[in-house]
């Protein structure tokens, strides 16, 4: 076990150690006065040494190992993980504890959930869907370098990031067979596209009827006559069930209609709309050019989006690409990152960082222990005896 | 009355054993316990004497003159009554104690012993009288007794505080003048002041038999200080800082000495000296003085 102190300036505190030793060396009553009648035999040749004697020394220590501890404490010590140790075996959630057990005979090791706080087996299975990758990487940086690290996961493996693993240990990889049910495509749900533009002919508007045919026909229940799209003016109220808006309409957004989107909606603007907030958002869709096609934000609880090109194909080749649908679409509802994969392909990389373990924090212990301390020195200096001797 | 204050139950009991005597034979008039070589009219014949102008015609023995046809006196011992004096030093230094016994000072042993005396005379029927010295004056009880004047001690002695120095010889001369000869002059206290000695110095030297009792504290018999001390004189306010561990051996070698000078010197003048300390036994003093002569093994005045 290594001990270490993340505040070493903390022991400065240490000097406060020299309080209680002036205040146990002035308690040192050189001048009692005693009453004596036979002064005249008394012959005092030298004056009283100066006795550099320290009283009461139990409570002394107390109060020097006291103030050590409380300076200590200030210098917040850790413990960085011992090496060695035994084995881990960690079991992803999603896995029967007994099929877990009967599949590794591994007697000496330490059995965990592979969830946070990595709980013992024994403990009640946690819910599955943790971040499993972000887990393993924790549970890598804080065991021992020679701790030999078993992983057992499903064969559908989910709660993974962008990045495979890359770990500083070889761990022991075991897919285990579970009868997961089988991954069924969900379709997406049909919505209204509300489309507000004061020019009933607007040739842009057929990119957005298409679309909108487009989503109806790859939903569940195609009804290619009633594409879920409303085109209106600018004057018409916005439908409470609205949830996806194309405002197409040049000049500054209405005030009514920011408060929509703050409410939770979602908005694309054209490229004639002024509206500084979404000109300030990030980058949504680039062009195949690598030019900014939408920009956007959150605002409140909603999303604004405006487009940064006219809506021709002349400056937007995008509007004609067989994508569209999909892409606008993803601008109003961004599909989930991929989480799940096979396990097989997820096996952890073995050229991780090679970070310095990450300590443990001693403090609270510290704090108990110097709590008990200051209990003690309470008790030993109110005791009746030492009252009595005053 | 009793007072149990001064005189504990357990010295009490001892008390019993003990007998005031002087020996210096007393003149004092009526009968008593105590022999004198006074001569007179009493109950034990002494001795013939031949009549001498101013005898009492009746102490003439008819019956030797008729057989002789002179003239003799018949004389007897008389017994005669002592009179009994405590001298009570109550001067400042006297309120003097142990550390090892808060409580206890060198005037309270004063007090208890001069009760003890005072119920041991009464008990006698000796005269008894009461003397204590102040700061701020000479106190008497005049010699008498019976139990009203055995009231009229303890009541002075109870309410008695320490206080001042010791007043010069002069103011002192007026002690001499209330104790009447031949009389048992009991000191008590420190004996440190040098009027208290000629005091009794002078007492014995007119004819009072004077025993001193010089009350110690067991910390200036041994003197166990450590460390550093501020020693004052309750009487003089002189103050001396110093180490109680390195005045030590010198304290106890002079103070030895002088006490050994002072024993010296009041042999001298015979008076019978003794030391009491304030871990003793308060009737040690007593036992040594007035008890059984197979007790008093220790030499006097050691």
């Amino acid at each position: 076990m290594n001990l270490g102190l993340l505040l070493p300036a903390g022991l400065a505190a240490g000097f406060a150690l020299l309080l209680p030793l002036l205040l146990h060396l002035s308690r040192r009553a050189d001048h009692r006065t005693t009453p004596f009648a036979a002064l005249r035999w008394l012959e005092v040749r030298q004056r009283p040494r100066r006795h550099l004697q320290l009283e009461e020394l139990a409570l002394l220590a107390l109060r020097l190992l006291l103030l050590a501890m409380l300076a200590l404490l200030l210098a917040q010590p850790v413990r960085y993980a011992a090496s060695g140790g035994s084995d881990w075996v960690v079991v992803a959630p999603g896995i029967d504890r007994d099929v877990a057990w009967a599949g590794l005979a591994a007697p000496r090791a330490q059995w965990h959930w592979l969830a946070p706080d990595f709980p013992a087996l024994e403990l009640d299975p946690p819910a599955s869907g943790q971040a499993t990758s972000s887990l393993l990487r924790e549970l890598d940086s804080t065991l021992g370098d020679d701790v030999r690290l078993t992983v057992l996961v499903p064969a559908r493996l989910s709660g993974l990031d962008g990045q495979r693993p890359s770990l500083r240990r070889k761990v022991d990889w075991r897919v285990i067979e579970t009868d997961t049910p089988a991954l069924i495509p969900s379709r997406p749900a049909p919505v209204k596209l509300d489309v507000r533009d004061d020019r009933p002919d607007d040739p842009a508007l057929r990119f957005f009827r298409a679309a909108a045919a487009a989503w109806s026909a790859s939903a569940e229940q195609p009804n290619a006559d009633n594409p879920d799209i409303v085109i209106a003016p600018s004057s018409e109220r916005i439908h409470p069930e609205t949830r996806w808006l194309v405002w197409l309409i040049p000049g500054e957004l209405p005030a009514d209609v920011r408060g929509w989107i703050a409410s939770g909606g979602v908005a694309l603007l054209g490229a004639s709309t002024s509206a500084p907030e979404a000109t300030a958002g990030g980058v949504l869709w680039y062009g195949r050019n690598g030019d900014v096609l939408v920009r956007g934000r959150a605002l409140g609880d909603g999303r604004i989006m405006q487009l940064s090109q006219a809506l021709e194909p002349a400056r937007m080749p995008e509007l004609l690409a067989p994508t569209f649908p999909d892409r606008l679409r993803a601008l109003f509802d961004p599909p989930p990152p991929p989480e799940a994969a096979l396990a097989e392909t997820q096996r952890p990389l073995t050229d991780g960082p090679r970070l310095p373990p990450a300590p443990r924090p001693l403090t609270p212990w510290l704090a108990v222990l110097v709590a008990l301390l200051f209990l003690a020195e309470r008790w030993l200096a109110t005791s009746p005896a030492r009252e009595r001797s005053r | 009355m009793q007072a149990p204050e001064l005189i504990p139950r357990d010295v009490r009991a001892r008390l019993r054993d003990l007998r005031l005597f002087s020996r210096k034979q007393s003149g004092g008039t009526g009968f008593g316990l105590h022999h004198s070589r006074s001569r007179g009219a009493g109950l034990e014949f002494s001795q013939y004497r031949s009549y001498q102008q101013g005898d009492d015609p009746r102490q003439i023995d008819w019956k030797l003159h008729g057989r002789s046809d002179r003239y003799f006196v018949r004389e007897a011992e008389r017994d005669s009554t002592l009179e009994v004096w405590a001298l009570v030093d109550a001067t400042a230094s006297m309120e003097q104690g142990d550390a090892a016994r808060p409580g206890w000072s060198r005037l309270d042993a004063a007090k208890g012993i001069a009760a003890c005396i005072i119920e041991l005379a009464l008990r006698q029927g000796d005269r008894f009288g009461l003397v204590t010295v102040r700061g701020d004056g000479i106190s008497v009880v005049p010699a008498s007794t019976g139990p009203r004047q055995r009231s009229r001690c303890l009541l002075e002695l109870l309410a008695l505080q320490a206080q001042g120095a010791w007043p010069d010889s002069a103011r002192l001369r007026a002690i001499g003048e209330r104790i009447g000869p031949g009389a048992l002059v009991l000191v008590l206290g420190d004996l440190f002041d040098e009027p208290c000695v000629e005091l009794a110095e002078q007492l014995s030297a007119a004819r009072r038999e004077v025993l001193t009792v010089q009350i110690l504290t067991a910390e200036e018999r041994d003197f166990p200080f450590r460390g550093g001390h501020r020693f004052k004189d309750p009487e003089t306010g002189r103050e001396l800082q110093g180490d109680g561990a390195l005045a030590r051996r010198g304290f106890l070698e002079r103070f030895a000495l002088a006490r050994s000078e002072l024993s010296t010197r009041l042999a001298g003048s015979g008076v019978r000296h003794l030391e009491y300390v304030l871990d003793g036994p308060l009737d040690a003093p007593l036992q040594k003085l007035f008890g059984k002569p197979a007790a008093d093994a220790g030499p006097e005045g050691a």
